[in-house]
């Protein structure tokens, strides 16, 4: 189970500001972001590549730290879980889908999802049972045995929603997950999410350009150089 | 094992042949050094070892016949054997020599002693049989070997023609070999017919060897005495004081090869794989994992490579003592341990070189 609080939002941001200090004059990627994600729930951030989507992902997971602002996960500020604490919420609670899918090429598509499963101390047979279960959920069981290279662009995408989702967790953060796929491809992915989700009440955040992928979602959060306006 | 760490390996197979090649390289020589020291070992010191002398007496001062010079008289040996409680007392030469054949000289630590009294020849016969007169030689089975010698051939020993009558064992110091030859020979060669080196006793049962050596110090304070332990041990400790810094060093520049090659080819498995492990951090694997992945790794090629190397290690052997039959080998199975699980400990120690890599493998690599 995912442990989920219906009553406390999965995610919870508080005028978040990131700004980055390179070799060059300071960079700030997201400003003044705040917005909440309940249980169940799928948010579309939309926005053009460079409006600060993948940087408030990141900091969503714990991944980054904010420059200002802050950030509650599962009903917590980021800042006070310890570095293992996260790295535990990671492997157990949330779900991550990258647009260029980012499966382990030396893995098969059974390996890559199992080998999340290791993370979060489950046996073997345990995560066999679990692999087994999401490639039949899923449709891809024909995938199991397959290495990401022999996989056509929307199995890898099948593949990887299945790792997103192989933990159970109460969060999944989707990067332009549609972002290397044709069009009913990447519908048929958001779809298969959205069916993947619902069923286990996770909340989803789907960052993505592409404004088609409204339908799917219960809420869209605009993002434009870092600032947010709902819509 | 686990999959990734096999398959992430494999994915390069001919940088894996190369390094596990090194990496077993490196262990047969450690294999090799530690299997001539105890050559060199059981060579120096099995004439000592396997002696049936109760006492060494020498020279004073002298304490070994490896590194050390003594020089005793007839005089003393008659006196010696005055001393109560000394049963018998067996004179024995040990002296540098050539021996000449077609026009080649080789040197040899030539060993007079009386083959009728039994004591100080060689220690194992492995052909023919020992001397019994004057103008005959017993040689070393490794120098019999390299230069084609035989019982029943001749040779040169300065200007006289000696035959061989047998080939001894446990008589090759590495850089020298033993020959034995009668003690009365051995004086008319060097022109002082009541020289000695040391004196062997054997005592009488019905005396405490620590009583005889107490007189035998009191009577003849030019002498020195030694039991057999003891003699035996300031012999392996000459015999170790001169060869194992060496044989150390050797092994000590082995062992950091090794290591070196192991730690290379992990940290460039890492370099390349930065992405995966990237993902890995990002997906929630602790670092306690990726570690684990890495030392694995390393212990996979390590066990590879030790069974390669053992191989390896044997025909080698043979080879290298057809070629150089002086040059001998002798391995023991808690050796080739001790080398397997010092070269898994190398590979552990590789492993933390190339972790370091991986603090530096950042979540954001990932969304790249």
């Amino acid at each position: 189970m995912n442990g989920i609080n219906f009553s406390v939002p999965v995610v919870r941001l508080d005028r978040v500001t990131k700004t980055f200090n390179g070799s060059g004059p300071p960079t700030t990627a997201v400003r003044e972001v705040s917005f909440e994600v309940r249980p169940g729930e799928m948010v579309l951030l939309l926005g053009p590549s460079g409006s600060g989507k993948t940087t408030l992902l990141t900091l969503i997971a714990g991944l980054a730290q904010p420059t200002t602002g802050t950030i509650f996960l599962f009903g917590k500020s980021v800042e006070d879980y310890p570095a293992a604490a996260l790295q535990r919420i990671r492997a157990e609670r949330v779900g991550f889908i990258f647009q260029t899918f980012l499966l382990i090429d030396s893995l098969t598509a059974a390996e890559n999802i199992e080998m999340v499963l290791r993370f979060t101390g489950k046996r073997r047979a345990e995560r066999s049972r679990k692999t087994r279960e999401l490639l039949q959920d899923l449709g891809i069981e024909y995938l199991a045995g397959r290495f990401p290279r022999t996989m056509s662009q929307g199995e890898k995408q099948r593949v990887a929603i299945a790792r997103a989702a192989a933990n159970d967790g109460a969060l999944i953060i989707a990067d332009e997950p549609t972002g290397s796929l044709e069009t009913k491809q990447g519908f048929d992915i958001i779809r298969l999410l959205h069916r993947q989700a619902k069923a286990h009440n996770a909340a989803v955040i789907l960052a993505s350009h592409d404004l088609r992928l409204k339908e799917f979602a219960d809420r869209t959060l605009r993002l434009q150089d870092g600032t947010m306006a709902n819509s | 094992m686990d999959m990734y760490a096999v398959r992430t390996l494999r994915s390069q197979p001919l940088r894996l042949a190369l390094t596990i090649g090194g990496v077993s390289l490196c262990i047969v020589l450690m294999f090799f050094l530690l299997g001539v020291y105890r050559g060199v070992a059981d060579g120096s010191v099995e004439y000592i070892r396997r002696n049936d002398a109760d006492l060494w007496v020498l020279q004073k001062n002298a304490s070994n016949i490896l590194r050390g010079s003594s020089l005793v008289s007839a005089a003393q040996a008659d006196a010696l054997a005055s001393v109560r409680g000394v049963r018998s007392v067996s004179p024995v030469l040990f002296l540098l020599s050539t021996l000449k054949k077609e026009g080649k000289v080789r040197t040899i630590f030539l060993t007079g002693y009386e083959p009728e009294k039994g004591l100080g020849g060689p220690p194992q016969l492995v052909q023919g049989r020992t001397v019994r007169a004057d103008g005959e030689i017993v040689l070393d089975r490794s120098f019999a070997l390299k230069f084609g010698f035989k019982p029943g051939d001749e040779v040169d020993l300065q200007d006289y023609r000696l035959r061989v009558v047998g080939i001894s064992r446990g008589t090759n110091a590495f850089v020298i070999q033993y020959a034995f030859v009668t003690l009365h020979f051995a004086r008319t060669l060097i022109g002082f017919p009541g020289l000695a080196t040391c004196f062997l006793v054997k005592t009488d049962r019905a005396t405490g060897l620590n009583e005889v050596r107490g007189r035998i110090r009191s009577e003849l304070p030019g002498l020195e005495v030694y039991d057999h332990p003891e003699f035996l041990a300031n012999n392996i400790r000459e015999m170790k004081s001169g060869f194992l810094p060496l044989l150390y060093t050797v092994a000590a520049i082995g062992a950091v090869v090794l290591t070196a090659i192991l730690s290379l080819l992990l940290s460039v498995n890492i370099l390349e794989r930065r992405k995966d492990f990237a993902i890995l951090k990002t997906l929630g694997s602790p670092m306690a994992f990726l570690w684990g992945l890495v030392v694995k790794q390393a212990m996979l090629i390590a066990s590879i490579s030790n069974v390669a190397a053992l191989l390896v290690f044997f025909p080698l052997v043979q080879v290298i003592e057809r070629i150089t039959p002086e040059v001998s080998v002798e391995s023991s199975v808690v050796q080739i341990l001790g080398v397997a699980a010092a070269v898994e400990a190398m590979s552990l120690v590789s492993s933390l070189v190339s972790i370091r890599r991986l603090r530096r493998i950042y979540f954001l690599e990932a969304f790249a």
